[in-house]
């Protein structure tokens, strides 16, 4: 083994693990932790089908650093509404995306929740408080009755964390990692129609 | 055709695959790049299109790594096999290479060290520092602000605990107006408001308070807070308990937010924005360098692969033409002068491959002009040989040292051996086992050797298949030294003397019949009349004289007749019958005759019974046969077991059927100083013999169209071969003896 190692092609193949490795070495942040949707259901007002999640985000000492350097966390909720087919794919009814930035703000040490697409925002005094707030999504509208017409649907949930807000001009740069976003697994179940 | 190797245009399979790939490679590069350019317009598309992004650059690298590895394979192969210019290509490339990573490699140490030192220089001890202390001065700054309205919501806490509850309304109005709040409310347990003001009731309704306000409340402790807002404003959120918690009384709280003026909250907003710009940046700090030195590094590998590639292609195409003037040279070498060079260019090369092109198609027509040539030759060599093939006359060309450079068909057929197979090799080793070729070769080198190159001469070769006569001509051929030859044309003319020795036999049988036979007569009758005239008158002695003298004179006359007859006969030429009989059947009488006079003679009989009939002469037949069984009986004669055997076969030759009779005897054989000549007329060994018997015989069968010939059997005993045409058309055909003595007789006249 030692000395298949030390051929051409395994002295190649070192070369580029200690490549990768020192990539993903240098993109290793505070994503790291529990990342998933625990519930989700959706209830029917008035025609108007409203989402409501749990769900638990990352939250260790390094996402708190990571807030007071300056840094922006977006948390998405990725929603999708499918109708199922037997011999096709399924067809995409729906599919949403609830962006929320949390940041800190150290001129007034407060946690600030934006959402992204309104502009509202909230203020928390703790992080784990901001947390919590953002992992309780209720009466989110994604759906409106006439949108299915029969047949059975699938919802699928999924929740993201990115790391910070890449101007235009670098983004290219970070074009082959995805080592700033991390999702959680599809939750998904058949919708009640 | 030659192979010639040229570089032509690829077809087939090959043709294409470059193209697509390079097509391939250039809408991958393209298509990454587009994608690219969309997805940094916003993040959700960068998200969606980051994939595809990958997969495209990744399809590119492996496009050109392919198209690269394959140029690198194809050259390491030709060097290997040391392919005309494959050294000069990997020269080339090797010095295009050298020209293109060395400034490649440059540049990139150099923006690798630019971008540490850029990077770096963003992030420097300085701007932190500063944006750390603009961010305490701000905090200051608003920290005043807020100290300033907590007491003054102090102030109001106290003030409303004093008041009774119909002026707590109004008092919470005043302080409003007074302060500039932009609400103030009374909130009494569970959040309960029990008075507020706001600056607009209609528009807005007191704000809820938030969590940490309420706990630090219920802990009797003053609240204030910042509350930055979407809008870039900031808010000053204070709270105040009004009753002493000892008391029993209900717990209220005043609540007031206050704004903190446009500028000083433009500037906090600036301050926290450059704050959190660079704090983002400082994040992605290691990131962005890792990121520049990865992508720089992709590039670099990327336009090094790309710079190699064009450097083989370009290299490539320039020792093409090369290639093809070495691979057209060698064509031209192997004697393919159809080959056609691609013109590459117009430029010096395009000249050089002009001028090679008019090359060959000049050496093609001088190539076409000299096989014509040849062709000529060889057709004319072939018509020579078709009429040497068909010449009845021997043609024999030979060297000094006497090895056959050429014969002809008739050549073998006259000495007995097959001479066309013998080109190349020694007449004396051709010649050994046959007797008549090493009389024939000896004769030749007799000459050669007394230094006669050119004489004309008649050959008598004796062998024991019977003595031929040669009528041979030599002649030198145009050469010198080794390549000295000589014909030698000779004729077989030993049936032309054979005819012309019959024809003048005959000639004298007739005169000697004509000028004999007149005489006899008168002296027969003269001496019969004698007899009758005198024997009665005389004494009986003088009368025995005279009856015995008479008596020989009679005999001997009428000896001389049969003699004269025989003559006659010779020379005779009567009319032939020609009828269809059985041959077979006239063998077996004339055996049977044979046997029935000499019982002693042991005649055996060997037919053919396959001979149906032949169209022929039957009493000459007959002749024949009684002519040869005659001579071999008396040959026999004084033998203790003599043996003749008759034997018949069909045979064909050519287009005709010919019955052969051969019969032999177990006697002393023909003499062999007179096998040449057994069938001329008063040729014999036996002294009682006239000599025409077998004369006779060869006359009837060459009248018949058939051929006679005589030798002795290697066990002992003569034989005579009688080949007779089945029919009587062939004879017509080849014509017979009689013809030809009539023709001489014709040309002697």
């Amino acid at each position: 083994m030692m000395q298949a190692f030390f051929t051409r092609a395994g002295l190649f193949r070192a070369l580029m693990l200690l490549l990768c490795a020192g990539a993903t070495a240098a993109f290793a942040d505070a994503l790291d932790g529990v990342l998933e949707v625990h519930s989700a259901y959706v209830n029917i007002d008035n025609g108007v089908f409203l989402l409501h999640a749990r769900v638990e985000y990352p939250i260790n000492p390094q996402i708190r650093d990571a807030l007071r350097d300056g840094v922006t966390l977006t948390f998405e909720l990725d929603t999708r509404v499918e109708r199922e087919r037997r011999l096709w794919l399924n067809a995409t009814i729906v599919d949403l995306t609830l962006r929320r930035e949390l940041m800190y703000h150290a001129v007034s040490d407060r946690y600030v929740v934006r959402d992204v697409k309104t502009g509202q925002q909230e203020n928390f005094p703790t992080l784990d408080e901001a947390i919590t707030y953002l992992g309780r999504i209720d009466g989110w509208p994604i759906l409106v009755e006439p949108q299915l017409n029969g047949g059975s649907y699938l919802i699928s949930v999924r929740a993201g964390v990115r790391r910070g807000k890449l101007p235009a001009s670098l983004r290219a740069l970070f074009f082959w990692t995805d080592d700033f976003r991390r999702v959680s697994e599809w939750y998904s179940w058949s919708l009640p129609v | 055709m030659v192979s010639t190797g040229l570089n032509r245009p690829q077809s087939g399979r090959k043709a294409w695959v470059i193209p697509a790939l390079v097509i391939l490679w250039g809408a991958v590069g393209v298509g990454a790049l587009l994608l690219l350019a969309k997805s940094v317009q916003n993040s959700s598309a960068f998200d969606r299109l980051q994939p595809w992004i990958l997969l495209l650059n990744l399809i590119g690298v492996v496009a050109l790594t392919v198209l690269l590895a394959r140029k690198l394979w194809q050259l390491v192969r030709d060097y290997r096999d040391h392919v005309p210019g494959s050294r000069l290509t990997a020269r080339t490339v090797s010095i295009f290479g050298a020209l293109v990573v060395a400034p490649l490699v440059i540049v990139y140490l150099f923006s690798l060290d630019f971008l540490n030192r850029g990077i770096d220089s963003w992030f420097k001890v300085e701007v932190k520092q500063g944006l750390s202390d603009a961010l305490v001065l701000s905090g200051a700054a608003l920290n005043l602000r807020m100290k300033e309205y907590s007491s003054r919501t102090e102030e109001l806490a106290h003030s409303l605990a004093a008041t009774g509850p119909g002026d707590i309304q109004e008092k919470i109005d005043g302080e409003r107006r007074a302060t500039g709040a932009m609400e103030i409310v009374l909130f009494g347990e569970h959040e309960r408001i029990l008075a507020a003001s706001v600056e607009d009731p209609l528009e807005t309704l007191p704000s809820r308070p938030p969590s940490d306000l309420v706990r630090q409340i219920r802990e009797h402790r003053m609240y204030v807070s910042l509350e930055p807002q979407s809008d870039g404003q900031y808010y000053i959120r204070t709270a105040a308990p009004l009753s002493d918690p000892t008391t029993k009384a209900e717990a209220r709280y005043v609540v007031a937010i206050y704004q903190v003026p446009p500028q000083i909250s433009a500037l906090s907003e600036a301050v926290q924005r450059s704050y959190s710009q660079y704090g983002e940046l400082a994040a992605l700090r290691e990131a962005l360098k890792s990121g520049f030195r990865l992508t720089l590094t992709l590039v670099l590998l990327l336009a090094m692969l790309a710079a190699i590639y064009g450097a083989i292609f370009f290299a490539q195409r320039l020792v093409r033409p090369v290639q093809n003037l070495i691979a057209g040279t060698r064509a031209v070498g192997k004697g393919d002068f159809g080959t056609r060079l691609p013109l590459p260019s117009r430029d010096e090369m395009g000249f050089l491959v002009h001028s090679f092109n008019d090359m060959t198609k000049r050496l093609r027509r001088a190539h076409e002009e000299a096989t014509r040539s040849q062709q000529a030759v060889e057709r004319e060599r072939e018509r020579l040989a078709i009429i040497l093939a068909r010449l009845s006359t021997g043609v024999l060309a030979v060297d000094r040292m006497l090895t056959v450079r050429m014969a002809n068909q008739a050549a073998g057929s006259i000495l007995g051996t097959e001479l066309s197979v013998a080109t190349g090799r020694s007449l004396p080793e051709v010649a050994a086992g046959n007797d008549r070729l090493g009389q024939f070769v000896a004769a030749i080198a007799v000459r050669f050797a007394a230094g006669r190159d050119e004489w004309r001469e008649q050959l008598e070769l004796d062998a024991a298949a019977g003595r031929r006569t040669l009528m041979c001509a030599c002649t030198p051929m145009p050469g010198e030294g080794a390549d000295m030859a000589y014909v030698i044309v000779f004729d077989d003319i030993t049936t032309l003397l054979a005819a012309q020795r019959d024809a003048a036999w005959g000639e004298v049988a007739r005169r000697l019949a004509h000028e004999i036979k007149n005489p006899l007569t008168p002296i027969q009758l003269s001496a019969e009349r004698m007899r009758r005239k005198f024997l009665g008158s005389m004494s009986p002695s003088d009368a025995e004289i005279l009856d015995r003298s008479t008596r020989t004179i009679v005999n001997q006359v009428e000896a001389m007749q049969q003699m004269v007859n025989a003559f006659s006969e010779y020379a005779r030429a009567p009319e032939m019958k020609i009828t269809r009989f059985s041959l077979n059947q006239l063998v077996t009488e004339v055996a049977d005759l044979y046997r029935s006079q000499d019982p002693r003679a042991g005649i055996r009989l060997d037919l053919d019974e396959s001979i149906d009939g032949i169209e022929a002469d039957r009493g000459r037949i007959r002749q024949i046969l009684n002519n040869l069984v005659t001579n071999a009986l008396e040959s026999l004669e004084g033998l203790n077991s003599p043996t003749l055997e008759i034997a018949s076969r069909l045979e064909s030759g050519g287009d005709a059927s010919y019955a052969v009779v051969t019969v032999c005897d177990n006697g002393p054989g023909f003499q062999r100083e007179l096998l040449g000549r057994v069938f001329d007329p008063y040729v014999t060994s036996k002294p009682k013999g006239t000599g025409l018997g077998l004369a006779i015989v060869k006359k009837i069968v060459e009248e018949h169209g058939g051929r006679i010939d005589a030798d002795n059997r290697p066990e002992g005993g003569a034989r005579v071969r009688v080949v007779l045409p089945v029919k009587d058309s062939t004879r017509s055909a080849t014509g017979g003896a009689r013809e030809r003595r009539d023709a001489l007789r014709r040309e002697r006249a």
